[in-house]
């Protein structure tokens, strides 16, 4: 958790990075918005790691394969020969993905036609669902673990509680949910599908996440793909997306949240983009300079700082978003504007990035930041929590795998500019490293140290 | 109990980079990607290494000579990488201070040039501490110690710990010592990584004799805190340095 307290820090525009700003180094700048991805992706992975590792350490290995969606088909046993498991294992990844692709069109057909109300409702029906359902039988398999003295009533009650703060914050429409509290439940949303999806068999693990990835590869850059449709009918509405998505940035609500929770996140927190722009485009800074961040010359200096690496709000307003199966999303990367990044700038790709050339709606497109789909959280967690069950070596390997994949990706976004899937690069690389580690390193190092 | 050791091992071997990463590096969003990327490039030098040393393990023959080539390698391959990391940096600093020029920030400063370097050195020694030690951690937390025969005195696990703690800050500071040595050109500072880097490796072979934990883990604390002294001596150098060249400019 220190790592997203440093974040907060960081970011929290107090005089503390105002100072920074005036005579610090460009370091502090850049980043920030891969950091702003990574450290919840980091989380994450971390509290499934500890799940995994605290729920099935201790325990007697006989847990019962449980039966998903995942494993429609085939129930793997141990005994089964090689041939067995690698048959039935890819028949359930093709099922699922099957089923998947399915509900990703209706969801796409439903929201063409405008049934929002609908899927917004069926995502907190979904988000009640797994808080409620899944969240409280972990609950309970962890108080059965550490044996916690706590009753039913108490338990209920929490659970209970936290469910319906749950719900709310997935989509908070006129409600000023800070969004922090949006982000931990984002994430606690994906650490509970993640650690379900642990308790798959391995096979149809591997074969799950490999079908996945290829899934969200097609789905997101084929021409007709459901993802892709999705996305570029809520940007032409200028939607959000009907999906469970986290978000690294607030949404603005257009002058009416300035509080200084919201600010929390985002090293150029949106409002000091917003006030900056709203001046550029004439507007006057009527929405008043918010979170105490000094005078004009300092909110423009923060402004200023686009980070090289992945684009900022102003020149990149791109949104990680996700599209949908049950639960979960795919996840794909998308830039919804086409101003170059600096990343391409600085790579000789891009041209100039002039923000004042821009039109009016540039504020509008502020007000979307970097969006990570659910789906990522939940198959990059899945991955790490399966290494877990291995060792902590292949944990740690699947891990920088992972998070250097998605560093890759957001890198390529900000030079395409374009809806980009979140999961190929990480999950190929974790699964590389993965079996790398496994059937490499781990003799060598046991042996060096032995 | 043994989760408390275990913990307490963890925090042996990781507690001062731990104490880096907070104070120095995570307020700095670019510092932890330095660190990721150079923790990554770690880990694929150790499965290329184990891949090639794959097809001689494990050593059957109890003499030491084929632990000393495969340190030998593995430091030579090792020093190979940080040339490369070195030439990754240097076209980074570019970019960097053109992106600075261009956003009216100042350039790298001197002390962010090494805190660079002290990212990417700590990345290495983090996973180097992450796959030598902490990954053999993971039964310390279960309901039982080890003690190996060789070293009867201490816990496998606490010496396991000392020994990677020494490590890391090897490779911590070493990594400040050579991107120093290469931007200014200075060869007794690109060399002396090298040597520090395999006279500790070797120093570890002093275990594989019945109770040389003894001896070996002493030598290799002063090895690694020689390390630290030269460090701090030339990082205090060129600080000095600078000030004196700055001073006038600023009259």
């Amino acid at each position: 958790m220190w790592r997203i307290e440093a974040h907060l820090i960081h970011r929290n525009p107090n005089p503390r990075i105002i100072i920074s700003t005036m005579d610090g180094s460009i370091l502090e700048s850049i980043g920030v918005e891969i950091i702003g991805v990574m450290s919840p992706v980091s989380i994450c992975m971390l509290l499934v790691v500890l799940l995994v590792y605290s729920l099935t350490s201790f325990n007697s290995p006989s847990v019962e394969p449980i039966r998903t969606a995942a494993n429609l088909v085939y129930l793997e046993a141990p005994s089964d020969s090689t041939s067995q498991k690698i048959e039935g294992s890819l028949l359930n990844a093709l099922v699922f993905v099957i089923l998947i692709a399915a509900v990703t069109f209706l969801l796409v057909v439903l929201y063409y036609y405008n049934f929002t109300n609908f899927l917004k409702n069926y995502m907190r029906f979904s988000a009640f669902f797994v808080l409620g359902a899944m969240g409280g039988s972990i609950m309970l398999s962890i108080v059965r673990q550490f044996s916690i003295p706590v009753d039913a009533i108490t338990c209920f009650i929490l659970l209970f509680n936290f469910t319906v703060v749950g719900v709310i914050s997935v989509f908070a429409e006129g409600i000023p949910i800070p969004i922090v509290l949006r982000q931990v439940y984002m994430v606690a949303l994906g650490i509970i599908m993640a650690a379900w999806f642990t308790n798959l068999p391995e096979w149809t693990t591997w074969t799950l996440l490999v079908a996945l990835a290829v899934y969200d590869l097609v789905a997101v850059l084929a021409p007709g793909g459901p993802l892709k449709i999705l996305v570029e009918l809520a940007s032409s509405r200028d939607d959000e997306l009907p999906a469970l998505v986290y978000e690294a940035r607030p949404t603005v609500s257009r002058g009416s949240r300035r509080g200084g929770l919201g600010l929390l996140v985002g090293g150029v927190s949106s409002d000091d983009v917003e006030v900056e722009m709203s001046r550029r485009n004439g507007t006057g800074s009527g929405s008043g300079s918010g979170s105490g961040s000094g005078d004009g010359e300092l909110v423009e200096m923060m402004d200023e700082e686009t980070s090289p690496l992945v684009p900022n709000a102003r020149d990149g307003a791109f949104s990680v978003s996700v599209g949908g199966s049950d639960q979960f999303r795919q996840a794909e990367i998308v830039e919804d504007e086409g101003e170059r990044t600096p990343l391409g700038a600085i790579l000789g790709m891009g041209g100039e990035m002039e923000p004042q050339s821009r039109g009016g709606d540039v504020r509008e497109e502020m007000t979307r930041g970097i969006k990570l789909g659910l789906g990522d959280f939940v198959f990059y967690s899945v991955l790490v929590g399966r290494a877990a069950m291995y060792d902590l070596m292949t944990v740690y390997a699947c891990y920088l795998a992972i998070i250097s994949g998605l560093g890759c990706t957001l890198i390529l976004l900000s030079v395409f500019r374009h809806a980009l899937p979140a999961l190929p690069i990480s999950i190929a690389l974790g699964i590389i490293f993965y079996f790398l580690t496994r059937v490499l390193m781990e003799p060598f190092v046991v042996d060096l140290v032995h | 109990m043994t989760l408390a050791a275990g913990i307490g091992y963890v925090l042996l071997a990781l507690g001062p980079s731990l104490a880096l990463f907070v104070t120095l590096i995570s307020t700095k969003p670019f510092l932890i990607l330095v660190l990721l990327s150079s923790t990554l490039l770690w880990l694929i030098s150790l499965i290329v290494l184990s891949g090639f040393w794959k097809a001689f393990l494990p050593i059957k023959t109890s003499a030491w000579w084929p632990y000393v080539i495969l340190i030998l390698t593995s430091v030579v391959f090792q020093e190979g990488l940080r040339l490369v990391l070195w030439r990754g940096y240097k076209k980074m600093e570019d970019m960097l201070d053109a992106f600075a020029d261009r956003v009216a920030k100042p350039r790298l400063y001197l002390t962010d040039k090494m805190q660079i370097a002290l990212a990417g050195g700590l990345g290495h020694g983090v996973a180097h501490a992450v796959f030598f030690c902490l990954s053999l951690l993971t039964p310390s937390f279960g309901p039982a110690t080890l003690y190996v025969d060789k070293c009867s005195y201490a816990p496998f696990f606490l010496i396991s710990a000392i020994i990677s703690l020494a490590f890391v800050t090897i490779h911590t500071f070493s990594m400040v010592i050579a991107f120093n040595g290469y931007a200014q050109g200075n060869k007794s500072d690109q060399l002396i990584v090298p040597a520090i880097h395999i006279i500790a490796g070797t120093l570890t072979l002093v275990n594989l004799a019945s109770s040389g934990c003894i001896v070996g883990i002493p030598l290799l604390y002063i090895v690694a805190l020689s390390t630290l002294a030269y460090c701090g001596k030339m990082v205090w150098r060129r600080l000095t340095e600078t000030q004196i060249r700055l001073t006038p400019q600023n009259q």
